[in-house]
């Protein structure tokens, strides 16, 4: 770790985030954008209700053991 | 011994199974064990090279399966290493040219005769993977600290599991603990995180291991070199001795610590 907040990150730190998301896609037998089509689904369908911010929907893989994804959905104030 | 048939495989081409194949027979054999080492890579032969017993092949592993002779008259015995073994493949033919079936067969008829039985598998994950894999009671996998091999290593066990196979072991090959310092390689620790496999070896790069290979000389035969000293202590483990990881941290120097310390490469 270096004692700049701006250091880049190494290859080192890159590849396993890659490849934790990749492994997570290919052991599910998941096309690629999987996760992107369901965030696009739920978009459409969020778009029905003004109450939501619909910018503000993220989708993640909360962390690399995890076998769920998790959505999140702002409500406008 | 349980885990008399060991298949060592990785998916991705180029990662070091030959190598550790006749490595792992060759130090086995040398502790006294009677060792076969199977190269299942049919048309693709080069266990033979490892060993340095090109010139002395006769028959092959489709000769066997064909009935053309016994297993035993191909077997081709290393004078070098006494208990050593080697049941090539055939380089002519196909990568198809044995069945699993076939190769079960094989294994079966030598099982009773020696401690240890090898199989080299082929890349990939064809037909010539599974045939590999469907004899062994234990299977390595071999992977570097690389993306693309651990990707297919993930493939390859995914498929073991499908085969109803045990759990595959781990072996992280041609790791660079200078890399590793830099931030620049993934460390074994990494590399067992992601696969979530259990680790039975760790082989750092060794820029001997051509020189090895180019005399057909296995290079645990040889206490100065640190690949063939981890290739050693993996074949402990397969005797179930509980070795330490060799310390592979690479000592940096004062420029290097200073230099990482402001965020540089």
């Amino acid at each position: 770790m270096g004692l700049w907040p701006f250091r880049k990150k190494s290859s080192k730190e890159i590849a396993k985030k890659r490849l934790q998301l990749v492994l997570k896609y290919d052991r599910a037998g998941l096309p690629p954008n999987a996760i992107e089509e369901v965030k696009n689904a739920i978009l459409n369908a969020l778009k029905d209700f003004p109450f939501i911010d619909a910018s503000g929907v993220s989708i993640y893989v909360p962390n690399e053991d995890s076998e769920k994804i998790e959505i999140e959905i702002p409500v406008k104030n | 011994m349980a885990d008399k048939v060991i298949c060592v495989t990785s998916g991705k081409g180029g990662v070091g199974k030959s190598t550790i194949t006749g490595n792992l027979a060759t130090a086995l054999a040398a502790k006294g064990y009677k060792v076969v080492a199977i190269d299942a890579d049919i048309g693709l032969r080069n266990l033979d090279l490892i060993l340095g017993l090109e010139n002395r092949i006769v028959y092959d592993i489709v000769h066997v399966a064909e009935g053309v002779c016994p297993v035993e008259k191909a077997l081709v015995k290393d004078k070098r290493t006494k208990n050593l073994h080697l049941l090539p493949a055939a380089q002519t033919k196909d990568k198809n040219a044995i069945s699993p079936e076939d190769l079960v067969n094989i294994v079966e008829s030598l099982r009773e005769k020696f401690d240890f039985i090898f199989i080299d598998s082929p890349a990939g994950i064809e037909e010539g993977f599974k045939t590999a894999v469907t004899p062994a009671d234990t299977i390595l996998v071999v992977a570097n600290p690389e993306m693309a091999s651990i990707r297919d290593a993930d493939r390859v066990t995914g498929l073991c599991e499908t085969m109803g196979k045990p759990e595959p072991k781990l072996i992280v090959n041609r790791l660079d603990p200078k890399k590793v310092a830099k931030g620049d390689m993934l460390d074994a620790e990494d590399v067992v995180q992601i696969l979530g496999l259990e680790l039975i070896g760790i082989v750092p790069e060794d820029k001997n291991m051509v020189s090895y290979i180019n005399r057909g000389e296995p290079a645990v035969l040889f206490e100065e070199s640190i690949a063939g000293k981890a290739l050693r202590n993996v074949a402990e483990r397969l005797l179930g001795k509980e070795v330490p990881f060799l310390n592979l941290e690479y000592n940096e120097g004062f420029f290097e610590k200073l230099k990482k310390l402001f965020g540089g490469d």
